[in-house]
């Protein structure tokens, strides 16, 4: 197993009163997954997902990931799980507009103290796995959408991560940028990267080996 | 990693090309000021340093006024060095200066002008730590008639031939014969005592026109004299020691010594070397410099700060790639430090570039050299890292962030964030309405010294100072200056002519002064300094001086028998006369003579309005050193000024045809002593100019943010139907409150500084409520259109747009 979530729940007070995000939930991810979560808009998949990757914290419950339980660790030790074993995409690319496709790629990598050849080396296959040589010395703006969610996933990707959280990562696509980029899902996925996307689109669940149903915070 | 951080920074610079005009232009402004002001205070804080000067100091006269003593005498009697080396261990050597007017050198049949000739003490090479290019140092000023040139003189006198050996006639008074032992390097303009050459001091012992009293003496203060002190010794006690000896059993005026490096910043004393400068205004540029400074970094840290909060989404993404904090504030202390960095570099260009125009437009002679950029850039660094400091807050709260609300660009200013940078730009304003307040002051000073009545009319009054040439007795020569102003008054354009000793504005040189006078009632006071010259009758008609009772001289004889005085109001309050009327008549004894009071004249500024009035005595007397010549009005133009010169010089060579004269049109002189307030005033103008601009550079920068920031609200209000008014008053109603705020601020400080800055003034503008208002309002102008600018452009943008963007 790789996580566990045990009756986790998140709250907000707004105006004095506690607004549920997430209720009581029982989740759990193998190795090898492919998991999509759905629901209706304002039902909690991205506080999930951030939960789930660490970005956020949750008010009560237990988190394990890797044997480790997370709700007791510090920020920084936690912050390092994520660095070491977690790829995010997320639904509008977030590449750093300042970089070119190529430092885009390198940039995690800076922060994971590979040295420079190490750097060099991962960023070319990654080029090559993806079928972007061509493109790295452009910039994000130089590319198409498609384009850009594709680099996404290659820097997602760089330091071999065990899992790969994708918000939406179709949601600012057309409909055939989308497939390209769920057939490229289904690949890793076959290649034995774990997935946790969150969509809004059956058609893309259908990619996946699992689907978690969220309604108002709670799995349904 | 740092080159990628590299890369971001620069790329970022680029991308954010408006942003980054703003920034590093404020900034380049800012360093660029900086640097000028701190190589004009270093250069003002240069003066008389050489090895050694730090044992120099100089002798001079404090004297008893009421019950306490003043400095009175920047120079001191010729017995002095000798004294003080007898009696104190501590004086290792002395040197004494008799200092020249103004000299003409004669070699062969060729004459040139030239000033700031000496005599001077053989030890004054050892003391001064000055070497010699050509001669024997040990021997060049130990005869009597030597005569050491600075290097550029003995160019332009012998031109490649070697002076030593040389003759060289000099015309003070009588005609003095020297022989040239001696060429030194020149003397570099960061001195209070300027030298172009140097006759030996014991040249006056055997000189028949030696103006004074050769032998020791202690009556004539007309020497400066410089002591060299043991550097072990504890200047106090030293001090204490010279101000409580008693060589001349005078107990109206002692003795005072201080260090020669300070001179030049710190002593305003009568009779001084050359009007010095004055740490006032050093410390009023080394304040408008920092001001400015931070002025300009303040507004870095509150642009980039804004900035910042636009970049949340990067800083989210690299957190979700694993940045650490510490990364994310080491990126961000670079790119400032590359902004600053390439800011600094841009000024110093500047700076180079632009010293030439800025030492025409203040007459400073500044020169930007590297040593300076060396001793300037430590400074710069220092502030610079505090800066960053400050500037790694905006860095700190957005690493706090977590990554989702980052990626989620929801980090907006905290209200701590807006605190911080309100309270930065009130600061600003608050900086830029004290400088408004600053210069509209000194303007407003300047133009009330120049308005001040002088008490006499000094337009249209050519004074003509001749170097007398001629070899004949001084009785002889008056006779011919009589013969002068006869010649002179027949000219067309000539209305009427004087001779005079001295004129207002002539400064000390020239003037006589005493002490020690019998009072008509009998008292004996030694108390107050006295100041007399000679004029002629008709001096005072000329001069446009009015009386207040009793009338001119009628004695027209050349004799000086005649024992009638004319004196100011001054001298009234000071032999305590009931008044002018009631003084005219009365006898008061001075020089063990009797004199009679036949005119009291309105006090007059002699020295500029800077000073305050002084006694003064006019005495019926013949010294001729000034024609005064009055034109008429009607036949001056300014073309025609070179005519009437060349006229005047052609008429004066008739009578003194060996000599050589000089013109000097008396208000221009006169106004030539607020030269140096008014270089003072266009500095300040200068700075608060580009201290307006700095500001206006980060409103602008500021506002055009807020703006972009405001888009959607300003669409959904328009939407709703808010009117253009309505948002530009929603737009810049903070900019008027803070304003307000700083305004509120800055009236202590500005008064505060403004008013220790009039106390140099013995007259002085009074700074009105007025000032204050104008100088609000002028903020208050400059904010709202820089600001309305921009405002008016989110206004009336159409608001369709605006919200289709989210």
């Amino acid at each position: 197993m790789l996580l566990q979530l045990k009756n986790v729940s998140k709250w907000v007070q707004s105006g004095g009163q506690k607004i549920s995000l997430l209720k009581d939930i029982n989740f759990w991810v193998n190795e090898g997954d492919f998991i999509s979560i759905m629901g209706p808009s304002g039902s909690g998949k991205s506080t999930l997902l951030n939960v789930i990757g660490m970005l956020d914290t949750f008010n009560e419950g237990e988190y394990t990931f890797l044997d480790q339980s997370v709700h007791k660790l510090r920020e920084k030790h936690r912050s390092n799980l994520y660095k070491q074993y977690m790829g995010f995409v997320f639904q509008s690319y977030h590449l750093i507009d300042e970089l070119t496709v190529k430092e885009n790629l390198e940039m995690p990598l800076l922060y994971k103290k590979y040295n420079s050849s190490e750097r060099k080396a991962l960023v070319a296959d990654i080029l090559d796995q993806f079928n972007i040589v061509g493109k790295k010395d452009l910039f994000p703006t130089q590319l198409s959408g498609g384009q850009q969610q594709l680099v996404g996933i290659a820097r997602a990707l760089i330091a071999s991560p065990k899992l790969i959280l994708a918000d939406e990562p179709t949601g600012n696509l057309n409909s055939k940028q989308g497939e390209e980029i769920m057939e490229t899902f289904k690949e890793l996925n076959k290649q034995g990267v774990t997935i946790i996307q969150v969509t809004h689109s059956e058609k893309n669940a259908q990619y996946g080996s699992r689907v978690i149903n969220l309604l108002d915070g709670s799995i349904v | 990693m740092y080159t990628l951080y590299f890369k971001i920074a620069v790329r970022y610079l680029f991308k954010n090309k408006l942003y980054s005009f703003i920034n590093i232009l404020g900034l380049a402004i800012g360093v660029t000021s900086f640097i000028l002001i701190m190589v004009y205070v270093n250069y003002e804080r240069s003066f008389d340093r050489f090895r050694g000067s730090e044992n120099v100091y100089r002798v001079y006269m404090d004297y008893l006024e009421g019950d306490q003593y003043v400095p009175g005498d920047a120079q001191s009697y010729n017995a002095i060095g000798p004294a003080f080396a007898n009696e104190f261990p501590e004086v290792l050597d002395y040197v004494r200066f008799y200092r020249f007017g103004e000299t003409v050198l004669q070699h062969n049949d060729k004459f040139f002008e030239v000033n700031n000739g000496n005599l001077a003490d053989h030890s004054y090479f050892k003391v001064f730590d000055k070497r010699l290019i050509k001669g024997d140092i040990n021997t060049a000023l130990l005869q009597p008639n030597s005569i050491v040139l600075t290097e550029t003189l003995a160019q332009k006198i012998f031109g490649d031939q070697d002076p030593i050996g040389k003759t060289i006639t000099m015309f003070y008074t009588k005609p003095l014969v020297t022989t040239v032992t001696g060429v030194m390097k020149d003397i570099a303009e960061n001195t209070h005592f300027k030298i172009k050459y140097l006759i030996s001091f014991d040249t006056m012992k055997s000189w028949e026109g030696f103006p004074s009293q050769p032998r020791l003496n202690w009556n004539l203060n007309e020497y400066f004299t410089y002591l060299h002190i043991d550097p072990k010794t504890d200047i106090a006690v030293l001090q204490d020691k010279i101000i409580n000896s008693n060589f001349e059993s005078n107990s109206e005026e002692r003795h005072n010594i201080e260090p020669i490096e300070d001179i030049h910043l710190y002593s305003n004393k009568p009779y001084e070397a050359e009007a010095n400068g004055s740490i006032m205004r050093v410390k009023f540029l080394t304040a408008i410099a920092f001001i400015i400074i931070i002025l300009s970094w303040l507004n870095y840290i509150n642009l980039s700060t804004t900035k910042s909060m636009e970049r949340s989404k990067e800083i989210g993404i690299r957190k979700v790639s694993g940045a650490q904090k510490r990364q994310l504030i080491l990126q961000s202390l670079l790119e400032s430090f590359i902004l600053n960095l390439l800011a600094i570099g841009i000024a110093i260009l500047i700076a180079v570039l632009i010293i030439p125009l800025y030492n025409s437009l203040t007459g400073h002679v500044l020169e930007l050299d590297s040593a300076i950029v060396f001793r300037i850039l430590p400074i710069l660094g220092i502030l610079l890292l505090g800066i960053l400091i400050v500037g790694l807050y905006p860095a700190i709260i957005l690493s706090n962030y977590s990554p989702s609300k980052a990626l989620k660009g929801k980090i907006r200013a905290s209200a701590n964030g807006l605190n911080v940078r309100k309270g930065l730009i009130i600061l600003q304003f608050l900086a830029t309405i004290v400088l408004l307040v600053g210069t509209l002051v000194v303007n407003k000073q300047i133009r009330f010294m120049q308005d001040q009545p002088i008490g006499s009319d000094l337009n249209n009054i050519i004074a003509i100072s001749g170097t007398l040439l001629e070899n004949k007795t001084d009785s002889l020569l008056v006779d011919d200056m009589l013969t002068l102003q006869q010649e002179v008054n027949k000219l067309p354009f000539v209305k009427s002519a004087t001779i005079a000793q001295t004129y207002p504005g002539g400064g000390f040189e020239g003037l006589s002064s005493f002490m020690g006078i019998t009072r008509p009632d009998g008292v004996e006071e030694q108390h107050n300094v006295y100041y007399n010259y000679d004029v002629q009758p008709n001096f005072f008609e000329v001069m446009g001086i009015e009386f207040r009772a009793g009338n001119t001289f009628t004695s027209t004889s050349k004799s000086n028998d005649n024992k009638n005085i004319i004196v100011n109001e001054n001298f009234i309050k000071k032999i305590e006369a009931k008044g002018a009327q009631e003084a005219i008549g009365k006898k008061v004894k001075f020089w063990d003579n009797e004199w009679t009071i036949i005119g009291v004249i309105k006090n007059y500024h002699h020295f500029g309005v800077k000073m305050p009035t002084v006694p003064i005595i006019f005495i019926n007397g013949f010294d001729i050193s000034n024609l005064l010549i009055k034109l008429d009005a009607n036949s001056t133009s300014i073309s025609g000024y070179n005519d009437i010169i060349a006229d005047l010089k052609r008429t004066s060579k008739k009578t003194f045809s060996n000599s050589i004269f000089k013109t000097t049109f008396i208000d221009k002189e006169f106004q030539a002593q607020y030269q140096e307030d008014k270089k003072f005033g266009d500095v300040f103008n200068i700075f608060t100019l580009l201290a307006i601009i700095i500001a206006g550079l980060g409103l602008f920068g500021l506002t055009s943010y807020t703006c972009i920031q405001r888009r959607k609200e300003i669409g959904i209000r328009k939407v709703n139907g808010a009117s253009v008014f309505k948002i530009l008053k929603l737009l810049n109603i903070d900019f008027i409150k803070w304003i307000g705020l700083a305004f509120l601020l800055a009236i202590p400080i500005a008064w505060y500084s403004m008013n220790t800055w009039l106390e140099n003034f013995a007259v002085r503008t009074t700074i009105g409520v007025w000032t204050y208002i104008s100088a609000g309002f002028i903020a208050l102008l400059i904010t709202l259109l820089t600001v309305s600018w921009q405002s008016f452009k989110a206004a009336t943008d159409n608001p369709v747009k605006a919200l289709k963007d989210d």
